[in-house]
């Protein structure tokens, strides 16, 4: 009865950020970043890959109540890079190789395709 | 890290198998999670029952009919209602079917979801939201039976959206996933009685990868490379459709974020 839609779980109301960085106050180049509607599919995905970053020192996520679509994450960066650029880059990575992945398959999948 | 690889191995009806290389496990599990439940397709979601005098009552029949894979390569091409200017629905963000049927004879008459008609073919190509039939001498899915002189009149008004709002959106039926076939990482603990090796049937994806050398020393750093990955879908979008689309939807997601990154660093000075 009091359930909340469904559709909560990814559509962004109006007025709430898709993402918000705010600074760990504790120590330079860390920060929390705050994914609104976004789950496991987002975060596990660029926690994994910030960590394979050479200049990023700590990585990772949670979910913080199962009944709210978002998650927080913490990102360390060395000095002379900021968390920000390190999860722009950790996107872009992986928009690339998903394009790679995207183009091998459809190359593979006429070949067999015409086999069948 | 290598550049990733795609291996098709087989490519089915309503089926791909795909080995995927050199990317890691997150990856692969974020497109296995945007497969099942991200992709948009079409799916009846609102039913106007004119006249129902069947044994099942209108909920039942309702729910059966939202769950009838209806074909949605064109998915594409409507709205969401929610992001459309009418009230309920128009031909931008629907489709609307009509199913009609009376039994007349003393047999019972069976209505499949062949019996389901697309009311208006209003845009370019047809194909949007008919009932998928694997075969054109095939009647698709059992609905109803219907005794003498009961009947069904019904208009379904079909709409496009995603399997994390109802199961009904999700274009695939499953998806085997699979890495390691021998444990080597030993990411699985197996139960045995007496010797896993003899008491558990060896992967066919075993074939694809070294067995496990006795005397090796357990490789802590080693981090799976190699995934089986077997995609089968409800035939609403085609297996390659799928695959295709799930990756444009992460791609589309990341892009997102980057770009939400960076108009939040134009407002703030750190
Ligand atoms: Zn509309």
């Amino acid at each position: 009865m009091n359930a909340p839609d469904r559709f909560e779980l990814f559509l962004l109301p109006d007025g709430v950020e898709k993402v918000t960085v705010s600074p760990d106050q504790r120590m330079p180049n860390a920060a929390f970043i705050k994914f609104e509607r976004e789950d496991h599919t987002l975060g596990n995905m660029l926690v994994k890959q910030l960590q394979q970053d050479p200049r990023v020192l700590y990585a990772a996520y949670k979910v913080e109540h199962p009944l709210f679509a978002n998650f927080v994450m913490r990102v360390q960066t060395e000095d002379g890079y900021t968390p920000r650029d390190a999860l722009k880059n950790a996107c872009q990575t992986l928009i690339v190789q998903l394009k790679i992945i995207s183009r091998k398959f459809k190359e593979g999948y006429s070949v067999m395709s015409m086999l069948e | 890290m290598a550049e990733p690889e795609v291996t098709v191995r087989k490519a089915g009806k309503d089926n791909v198998d795909v080995v995927l290389e050199n990317m890691d496990l997150s990856l692969v599990n974020s497109m296995r999670r945007v497969f099942l439940s991200e992709i948009p397709t079409v799916a009846i979601d609102l039913v106007e029952v004119e006249a129902n005098t069947s044994v099942l009552a209108d909920e039942f029949l309702s729910h059966r009919l939202g769950l009838i894979p209806l074909d949605s390569s064109l998915a594409n091409e409507l709205e969401y209602t929610r992001d459309c200017d009418c009230e309920i629905y128009c031909d931008k963000c629907s489709v609307v079917l009509t199913l009609n049927a009376v039994c007349n004879t003393d047999s019972t008459l069976d209505v499949y979801s062949s019996d389901i008609n697309v009311a208006v073919p209003a845009r370019s190509d047809d194909s949007i939201g008919r009932p998928i039939q694997s075969s054109t001498d095939e009647r698709g899915i059992l609905i109803a039976r219907l005794r003498k002189n009961q009947e069904l009149r019904v208009k379904c008004i079909a709409k496009k959206g995603i399997a994390k709002e109802h199961a009904k959106w999700s274009p695939c039926s499953g998806i085997a996933f699979e890495y390691d076939p021998w444990n080597k990482l030993k990411h699985t603990d197996l139960w045995y009685e007496v010797d896993a090796d003899k008491e558990w049937p060896k992967s066919k994806n075993c074939d694809y990868e070294e067995p496990p050398n006795l005397h090796d020393k357990f490789d802590y750093n080693a981090v799976p490379r190699k995934f089986y990955m077997n995609v089968e879908t409800t035939g609403q979008l085609k297996p390659d459709v799928v695959f295709e689309r799930g990756i444009h939807v992460l791609e589309t997601k990341l892009a997102e974020i980057a770009l939400a990154l960076s108009k939040a660093e134009e407002e703030t000075d750190w």
